[in-house]
């Protein structure tokens, strides 16, 4: 472990501009997201959960994909320096990995190398996560439910804790460990430093409420697909996409064609199962055209479906959806109604 | 004053007056209640009302397709002066049939706008929310603050002077008078002076925020066609992007689909997880209706809504210019 002064902040950040596209968390008019930042001063570094979740730094709003005319199809090239992101939580790095799963990796499926996203991939696979401890999770906070835990760095190149004066630093991957081996600034932590960061830990973990186990949740949800639950929780839900634009994880999107003329361009767009038009067909029958539809697959596809297929709920507790719902609706009380029900039979 | 709302609930259920009552109760986070559905006299202790009822619940009427209200239930509504208004324009709209609802007043202080306050708390969490003749206590960890609800409260409640339901068949507790601040109607009189090409900077600095998820729309009661323009791809009427343009006509067009329908009732506002200020617009645009057609929306559910009805003698310049 490695320690960084606080007062040496701004030029640790200057430094790692000069090789980085870096982004963090900055706040506008009470706002925040992960935005590209020109100097340290930019950073607000009191944020917790960002109101805006990384996944755009990667996988933005609306991406164009390619631009066409009469002579063919050119892609859009993206240069510009490798992206580091500093002040990332480890939830916020754990739904990275997660989205890496779907656009990126070729570990999960037999034919994913078929499905390798180079729109995300050449983006992700060179960039350089700084994941900062969380020394005070919020009450919207369940990480814990999900196997995180508020001082986890894993997955992220380089773990940092808080620790007052000083930020200290672990290393998480080979590509962390080069980036600390070669930055001037950086001396090794005292004994007493290491000793403060367990103990950060267990106060943050102390702060949390005791998670609920979700062992049983894929298999309760598909017990109740076809039952009236569905029907009760999304009784006030609007069917607004806050949730899924806020999350994390949620990485559906819409492929878009804008043009005129003889030319135009491809624009990878984020979409929501909130939305009717998401799973509208062509004759006009819409499969899930009542709000308890949408509903119930974006809690499937996040605790059933997407643990089918990689083995992890699609959540990480970040609790942005808790905080954004224009209704309330809180998902952990979602997964406790599922674990508690009893099923009044199916219809 | 909620024991009252609690009881009168009761009765409605137990005397089968109604099958259902739409209120709030406290929710998992502190400045928000949420919506909840009774359809039990046992469950009626659950209902609250405070400052925190920020939604407008007058939208279940109309979401989903209006299953709510397709099987003739009657249905008891708890309602701030907002909320009325909106049930208001749905009896004009001939959207629910006043036998079908019971409409149950209660007294509003305006609501909170939880973006405020947490500008007052520095972003640090409120776990605790507490009201007490026009002030209110938030508590977290270290913190602990008290102060005026008027510096916290939402900015449709500011401007608000229909704070109590007109129209209702029950009221509970004492009817409050609102007298707006003048410095909201400020905020449009200086939008008003801007020259056009600073009006258009304000507004793309504004919308350019917006994540297009529809939240505004989707709390809005006075939004429910069965299909909005936003959803229709055949003919697409708009870009789905975040760029300026799409985003930007999304909002105008919403905003002149409500015009002489909007109650300025701020639930969108308050909706927007980017906390985009939508009231501007509306506000706007129901100054326009009032000036130029003698209309405030969901006040008399016997008239018209202004862009229904056409009188002789009325303004017509605006068509020119």
């Amino acid at each position: 472990m490695v320690r960084l002064e606080k007062d040496r902040f701004d030029d640790f950040i200057r430094s790692l501009l000069a090789d980085y596209a870096v982004y963090a968390a900055v706040t506008a008019d009470g706002k925040s997201g992960f935005k590209v930042i020109k100097a340290a001063q930019e950073i607000d570094r009191r944020r917790l959960v960002t109101d805006r979740s990384p996944k755009e730094v990667f996988f933005p709003h609306s991406e164009v994909i390619f631009e066409y005319d009469k002579d063919g199809v050119r892609e859009i090239e993206k240069a510009g320096k490798p992206i580091a992101i500093w002040g990332l939580r480890g939830c916020d790095v754990k739904s990275l990995s997660m989205l890496d799963k779907v656009f990126g990796s070729a570990r999960q499926m037999p034919d994913d190398e078929m499905f390798q996203d180079p729109y995300w991939k050449k983006k992700y696979d060179t960039s350089l996560l700084f994941c900062i401890a969380c020394n005070e999770p919020r009450s919207t906070c369940f990480c814990n439910w999900l196997g995180g835990d508020p001082h986890s760095g894993e997955g992220s190149d380089v773990f940092v804790i808080d620790a007052g004066d000083a930020f200290l630093m672990q290393p998480g991957s080979e590509k962390g460990k080069a980036f600390i081996e070669k930055t001037a600034d950086l001396k090794p932590a005292s004994g007493a430093e290491e000793r403060q960061a367990a103990e950060l830990a267990a106060g943050a973990r102390a702060m949390m409420d005791r998670p609920v186990a979700l062992d049983d949740l894929n298999e309760r949800l598909k017990e109740l697909f076809h039952t009236d639950i569905w029907e009760d929780m999304s009784g006030k839900c609007v069917n607004c996409g806050a949730c899924a634009f806020v999350c994390s994880t949620c990485h559906c999107f819409d492929m878009q064609d804008e043009g005129k003329g003889g030319k135009g361009k491809r624009i990878r767009i984020w979409d929501s199962c909130m939305f009717p038009i998401f799973t509208k067909e062509a004759s006009g029958h819409n499969p899930r055209h009542l709000s308890k539809d949408r509903f119930r697959q974006r809690v499937m596809h996040k605790y059933s479906y997407f643990a089918d297929n990689y083995g992890e709920s699609l959540c990480t507790g970040c609790g942005r959806c808790v905080v954004a719902c224009p209704v309330g609706i809180d998902i952990r009380e979602v997964i406790k109604h599922v674990l508690s029900y009893e099923s009044k039979g199916a219809r | 004053m909620v024991n009252e709302l609690r009881e009168k609930a009761k009765k409605l259920l137990a005397d089968k007056d109604v099958e259902l009552v739409i209120g709030w109760e406290r929710g998992s986070r502190a400045l928000a209640a949420t919506p909840v559905f009774i359809d039990s006299p046992e469950e009626a202790d659950r209902l609250i009302f405070d400052s925190t009822c920020g939604n407008n619940p007058a939208v279940y009427f109309t979401k989903d397709a209006r299953r709510l209200v397709k099987d003739g239930k009657r249905i008891g509504v708890v309602v701030k002066g907002c909320d009325a208004r909106s049930l208001a324009l749905y009896l004009a709209e001939k959207q629910v049939k006043r036998e079908n609802i019971v409409i149950i007043g209660v007294p509003c202080r305006g609501v909170i706008d939880p973006d405020k306050v947490a500008t007052r708390t520095g972003g640090r969490e409120v776990l605790e929310y507490s009201e007490d003749d026009g002030k209110v206590t938030v508590k977290g960890r270290d913190l602990d603050l008290t102060f005026d609800a008027r510096d916290v409260l939402s900015s449709s409640c500011l401007a608000c002077v229909h704070r109590n339901a007109k129209e209702y068949d029950l009221f509970i507790g004492e009817m409050r008078d609102g007298t707006a601040d003048k410095d909201q109607n400020a905020a449009i009189d200086e939008f008003e002076k801007l020259e056009p090409e600073e009006r258009w900077e304000r507004m793309k600095e504004m919308y350019s925020k917006c994540i297009r998820c529809y939240a505004c729309r989707n709390v809005c009661p006075s939004c429910y066609c069965n299909e909005c323009f936003v959803d229709q791809n055949d003919p697409q009427w708009i870009g789905k992007t975040h760029e300026i343009t799409d985003t930007l006509i999304f909002h105008i067009i919403r905003n002149l689909h409500v015009a002489g329908r909007c109650v300025e009732c701020g639930a969108c506002e308050r909706a927007c997880p980017m906390g985009l200020n939508l009231l501007l617009l509306n506000r706007k645009v129901a100054r326009e209706v009032e000036e130029r057609f003698g209309y405030i929306t969901g006040i008399d559910s016997g008239e018209k809504p202004a862009m229904a009805d056409f009188r002789e003698g009325e303004k017509q310049d605006f068509i020119m210019g």
